[in-house]
């Protein structure tokens, strides 16, 4: 049998195993296993003799991968930015972040959801925890609204959309993993995020403000707060926006100049920077105890599932399948605008059903060559490629595409998991009630997508500039 | 965020042994938290000497990537007793009783194969750089200042083995209650939706921020 025969089918065993609900990194590692044993076996002409030296073979082959793979500088910003996210939520910030918000925007119609969405949005991104954070600020901000006469499935809505806005802003895990996936600087991915996350969460609030000015019941302002207590508010608020620029700065810097430094040493700073935060808001060490334990559960896990799909994709190496996929794809008689849009459909619809770690890895080494072969390859150079910007460019504007469908799954009908949630955190709402508040903001992620396919200089002016 | 929520627990044997290897699993998955909180102030002090001082932390690199395997493999055990490996559970989730209890038993009879496979190369990735005869016991070095390699290879084997345990005890409980019929058997994990994830999360989470009030810039209590 073919190399490629093979590759096919222990591909088509993996998606049997995910599907049938095995744990997705042992999956792939399993996966790559038995196909390395297939491929060296079949190599030995299938001799029953020789089906043991395969065997150790490929067992040293996989064995060297989880320590050769995980010792690397830039994979250790994904323990860092999970520790900010849960010092962060021992620091109280949510709250905080809150009344922030609420002080200085409350005042435009619809000024609460607003500050729901800025609030949501900034937590989100350090926490990196899109469904928790909603399960949280259901509790703090819908009844706030409530209170003041929000229409009941609007306020539901915002806070299921407002989730979404985690993974893109700095400092964010998948926007790291997906990098080392791709071998990409990790550095010029988070920047690119930067304005694409800021980008939907103003569109998320023009909505909200639009959607106030028309229908004059939705969403009252709230007025009165003074400048004393908006100043007041502030130091709450404080340790979010200093992780945030600082994790920019390190990557690039604003000011002209070289950067500061590393993402690496910029993540491990914003961190130490919530860990005095947590201490001055006095955090024990029983908390910070199970800080550490968390960070590390879910550590293992993406690390885990990281030397899995590796072990995989050495196997994908010698089965040559993401080269095939490549030529398939490029061989298509369809413009290459078509195809990328059919796999950023096809994403959105694998979103529903999976979690966006475990769907990124799984599908990149074979999807990512594909797009990349798709704009001409890896060197292209921008006048020559499909989409009009170089390899480089293109890997990242991919990423944050890919990553934003991800988020996009969350609120999207009829599975989207942050609706779920907020209607599992407040027994008054349905998920049809939460569906039903969250179509405004599902309409605009859409339009937002759809800006960023149009116009990559949105996702690519930051990164460009970083040079 | 609640730990261990999803496994029960009662008086039996299984039961017993199932907390006592949580032991174990706990303290290894702490020592990686640490190690994630060391890689913090590895990287604060490295940034402090090098603005401060103009003196740079001699091979900050080099430690990072020997913590690195720390932080990757010692939880791997406690994630797999909490079931919090990712996985898609929109099949599994809907099956009951004996139908689930057989594919997870399958799942981790897969599992297990593919850990001993690990435990074998990993181990064999070690050796080739550990000699007893050699200086630092090492075969090999790391670029900058030159630490022995052979300690963080250990990790992965050490680690591996751990959760071969684990699962040997999954194996056992899932059998068990496969071949009793049970409904809710313990020292297993037992399907949870997400829904009821973050559900728990944000109880504990509200349990913290309930100390503060509007103004939260209070201490916590």
């Amino acid at each position: 049998m073919e190399p490629i025969e093979i590759g096919l089918w222990v591909t088509g065993g993996l998606l049997a195993m995910v599907v049938l609900g095995m744990r997705v990194a042992f999956a792939a590692g399993l996966a790559g296993l038995i196909g390395l044993i297939w491929i060296f076996w079949a190599k030995f002409g299938y001799d029953p003799a020789r089906f043991g030296k395969a065997l150790t073979v490929s067992v040293k082959i996989a064995g060297q991968v989880p320590h050769s793979k995980v010792s690397s500088q830039a994979l250790s910003l994904i323990p860092t930015f999970i520790l900010i996210g849960y010092l962060a939520y021992y620091a109280g910030l949510t709250r905080a972040l809150f009344t922030a918000a609420k002080r200085w925007i409350a005042w435009l119609p619809g000024g609460l959801a607003v500050s729901t969405v800025f609030a949501t949005a900034g937590f989100a991104a350090v926490s990196g925890a899109s469904v928790a954070t909603s399960a949280v600020f259901a509790r703090i901000a819908i009844p706030e609204m409530l209170d003041i006469g929000y229409n009941k499935r609007f306020a539901a809505g915002v806070v299921a959309a407002g989730g979404t806005l985690a993974s893109l802003i700095p400092p964010s895990a998948i926007l790291v993993i997906y990098a080392i996936i791709v071998e990409q600087d990790v550095g010029k991915l988070l920047l690119a995020g930067f304005i694409p996350g800021a980008f939907s969460a103003v569109i998320y609030g023009l909505l909200i403000v639009g959607i106030a000015v028309i229908f004059k019941s939705v969403g009252p302002p709230v007025k009165g707060f003074t400048w004393g207590e908006r100043f007041a508010a502030l130091p709450g608020a404080l340790p979010i926006i200093l992780v945030v620029v600082i994790i920019i700065c390190f990557v690039y810097n604003p000011f002209g100049g070289d950067a500061w430094g590393t993402p690496t040493e910029g993540g491990a700073i914003g961190a130490f920077i919530v860990f005095l935060y947590a201490l001055k808001e006095g955090m024990k060490w029983t908390e910070l105890k199970s800080a550490l334990l968390e960070t590390a559960k879910l550590t293992v896990m993406i690390f885990t599932i990281i030397w899995g799909v590796l072990i995989y994709v050495r196997f994908l190496g010698f089965a040559d399948l993401p080269g095939a996929f490549s030529d398939w794809i490029t061989s298509l008689e369809m413009s290459p605008m078509v195809i990328l849009i059919c796999i950023l459909l096809a994403y959105a619809v694998l979103g529903m059903f999976m979690d966006a770690i475990g769907m990124l890895l799984l599908t990149l080494p074979v999807v990512y060559p594909a797009v990349m072969a798709l704009n001409g390859g890896e060197s292209v150079a921008a006048a020559d490629s499909a989409f009009g910007m170089s390899g480089t460019m293109c890997a990242i504007w991919f990423g944050i595409l890919v990553v934003k469908m991800a988020e996009f799954c969350l609120i999207t009908p009829p599975i989207g998991l942050n609706c779920f949630v907020v209607a599992g955190v407040r027994p008054d709402l349905s998920v049809q009630d939460v569906f039903r508040g969250v179509m405004p903001f599902f309409v605009a992620d859409a339009v937002t997508i759809a800006l960023l396919v149009a116009f990559p200089g949105i996702v690519l002016y930051l990164p460009s500039l970083a040079g | 965020m609640a730990a261990g929520a999803a496994v029960l627990e009662d008086g039996s044997l299984i039961s017993r042994l199932d907390r006592g290897l949580l032991k174990a699993e706990r303290l290894l998955a702490l020592l990686s938290g640490i190690a994630v909180f060391s890689l913090m102030i590895l990287a604060v002090v490295s940034v402090g000497g090098r603005n401060a001082m103009n003196a740079p932390l001699p091979g900050y690199v080099d430690w990072i990537e020997q913590i690195m395997p720390l932080i990757a493999f010692m939880g791997i055990a406690y994630v797999q007793r909490e079931g919090g490996h990712i996985r898609m559970d929109i099949f599994i989730g809907a099956l009951r009783g004996r139908a689930l209890w057989l594919f997870e038993l399958v799942s981790v009879v897969l599992i297990l194969l593919l850990i001993l496979a690990l435990v074998w190369g990993s181990w064999a990735h070690f050796q080739r750089s550990f000699d007893f005869a050699a200086p630092l016991w090492s075969r090999d070095s790391s670029i900058d200042i030159g630490l022995p390699i052979w300690p963080a290879k250990l990790l992965a084997p050490v680690a591996f083995a751990v959760l071969a345990l684990r699962l040997v005890l999954q194996i056992w409980g899932y059998g068990r209650a496969f071949v009793l019929g049970l409904e809710a058997p313990v020292a297993v994990p037992l399907v949870q939706s997400a829904a009821e994830q973050a559900a728990a999360e944000a109880d504990q989470l509200a349990g913290h921020d309930s100390s503060t009030g509007d103004n939260s810039t209070g201490g916590q209590g």
